[in-house]
């Protein structure tokens, strides 16, 4: 299957979970921020500009299963997944803990650049009292269901990529 | 012509999503019929799987909200015992009478029968985290609704219908901050225009209301109908401030009469006198 195909087939897929299951499952009123996680993630294996691609259409797909205006989601995805790849490269040491840290930044940071953007072209119908509150509570949430998440778009962002040979861990 | 670098090809991508993406929010705020067309078309294929999804996730849904939603449920179910034993401990006058009927009746029958309507169930908030003040219902364009369309309880006003698809719609409630609604005060005959704040249960009526106006806590707010959206005398609540000690902008309270909390099926006004049919 080609790299192209398989990016097509997680961001169908995550966007039909996104508008079911994730909709489905809240707490207080906050769900998993998935096509965000699919972003984050296709900038961690992707790399810059596929990342950003893969982002761009994340990003269109998920303005149309939300009452957001088209490009709203397209327009802030695409910096989050650059910033993110960006970032990944110049991590000295990465374990478990850090990615998890850094995947649950990478929502925070996602989430209230959407809440801004959306302020600015008239969409914030939320309390802004509570804004903290359910971006800590959509890091957190996605970033309990990062690890499996990660096999896949891993499987279809890097897909075609040369391999990369790890020297940051076991250096000795 | 030399070579980009390797690091400006990146960057280069970057401004083009960003382009890509400002025309695209800069076509749809000028409603431009296609994008729309392609958002509908989208949200109407995933439709059915949705709604296979909703029943196959019931039970489990059910058992989620109990572990995490205890706390709503605690505080619901607390706000209801206060307010039954307000309800008892209140002489019943004839109008409270009334009024407790009402109540009573809120969510299963539509007091003003002369408006047409259609029954719809909440299926609960639609995809995304940060819109509020919103809910989806189970029926669409294919049974009769449209953009626009008054949403009432027997109580009284609900909100509006906001995006309609083949199967399911969104409805903007009337707390949301965008809401708007021309009113009338009941005793004193004064119109004016409320909107939505963000807060739980009320309105804020603060525009083309005279700062001279008579208004008594208490006093029915209705629906103005005239150049509105919304048909005339749909009830909209009480006042519950009426702001008298301001002698430049005067912002009335109103309390809605109708609870948009917990709320399971709405009815949708689809035929009424004066109801606009532009939007």
């Amino acid at each position: 299957m080609t790299a192209r195909l398989r990016i097509l087939v997680v961001l169908l897929s995550a966007t039909l979970a996104q508008a079911t299951v994730c909709s489905e499952f809240r707490i207080g009123g906050v769900g998993v921020e998935l096509m965000l996680l699919v972003t984050i993630l296709a900038g961690v294996h992707g790399g810059p500009e596929r990342g950003a691609l893969v982002a761009f259409w994340a990003g269109l797909l998920y303005d149309s299963v939300t009452t957001a205006p088209l490009g709203l989601h397209a327009l802030v995805f695409p910096s989050i997944a650059m910033a993110v790849s960006s970032l990944e490269r110049r991590m000295l040491r990465n374990t478990r803990v850090t990615d998890a840290l850094g995947v649950a930044a990478a929502v925070a940071a996602g989430s209230a650049a959407v809440a801004a953007v959306g302020e600015i072209f008239g969409q914030a119908s939320f309390d802004p009292g509570m804004l903290g509150e359910r971006i800590l509570v959509s890091a957190l949430f996605t970033t309990a269901v990062a690890a499996p998440v990660n096999r896949v778009v891993a499987w279809a962002a890097a897909a075609g990529l040369p391999m990369t040979i790890e020297l940051r861990r076991h250096q000795s | 012509m030399a070579a980009p670098r390797p690091a400006e090809r990146p960057r280069n991508t970057l401004l083009i999503l960003l382009a890509a993406a400002l025309t695209l929010l800069t076509l749809q705020f000028r409603g431009v019929e296609p994008l729309d067309a392609f958002q509908q078309g989208i949200r109407d294929i995933l439709s059915p799987v949705r709604s296979v999804v909703d029943r196959v996730t019931d039970p489990v849904r059910t058992v989620w909200d109990g572990i995490f939603d205890y706390g709503d449920l605690r505080g619901e179910n607390e706000r209801l015992q206060t307010e039954l034993a307000r309800m008892r401990g209140e002489s019943l006058t004839a109008e409270a009478d009334d009024e407790l009927l009402e109540r009573l009746l809120g969510e299963v029958d539509i007091a003003y029968t002369d408006l047409e309507t259609v029954v719809v169930r909440i299926l609960g908030t639609p995809p995304g985290n940060f819109t509020t003040h919103i809910v989806e219902i189970d029926k669409g364009s294919d049974d009769g609704l449209a953009e626009g369309q008054p949403v009432v309880t027997g109580a009284g006003l609900v909100g509006r219908l906001e995006q309609v698809d083949r199967a399911r719609s969104i409805v903007r409630l009337a707390t949301h901050p965008d809401f708007r609604v021309g009113v009338r005060l009941v005793d004193s005959q004064d119109e004016g225009l409320a909107r939505g704040t963000g807060d739980e249960d009320v309105l804020v009526l603060d525009a083309g209301i005279r700062s001279d106006a008579s208004v008594s806590v208490g006093e029915v707010v209705t629906t103005s109908g005239g150049r509105s959206l919304f048909p005339a005398d749909i009830p909209v609540g009480r006042v519950f401030d009426s702001d008298d000690s301001t002698e430049f902008r005067r912002a009335i309270v109103v309390e809605l009469a109708a609870s948009l909390e917990n709320l399971s099926f709405l009815n949708v006004v689809i035929g009424a006198p004066g109801l606009r049919e532009d939007r």
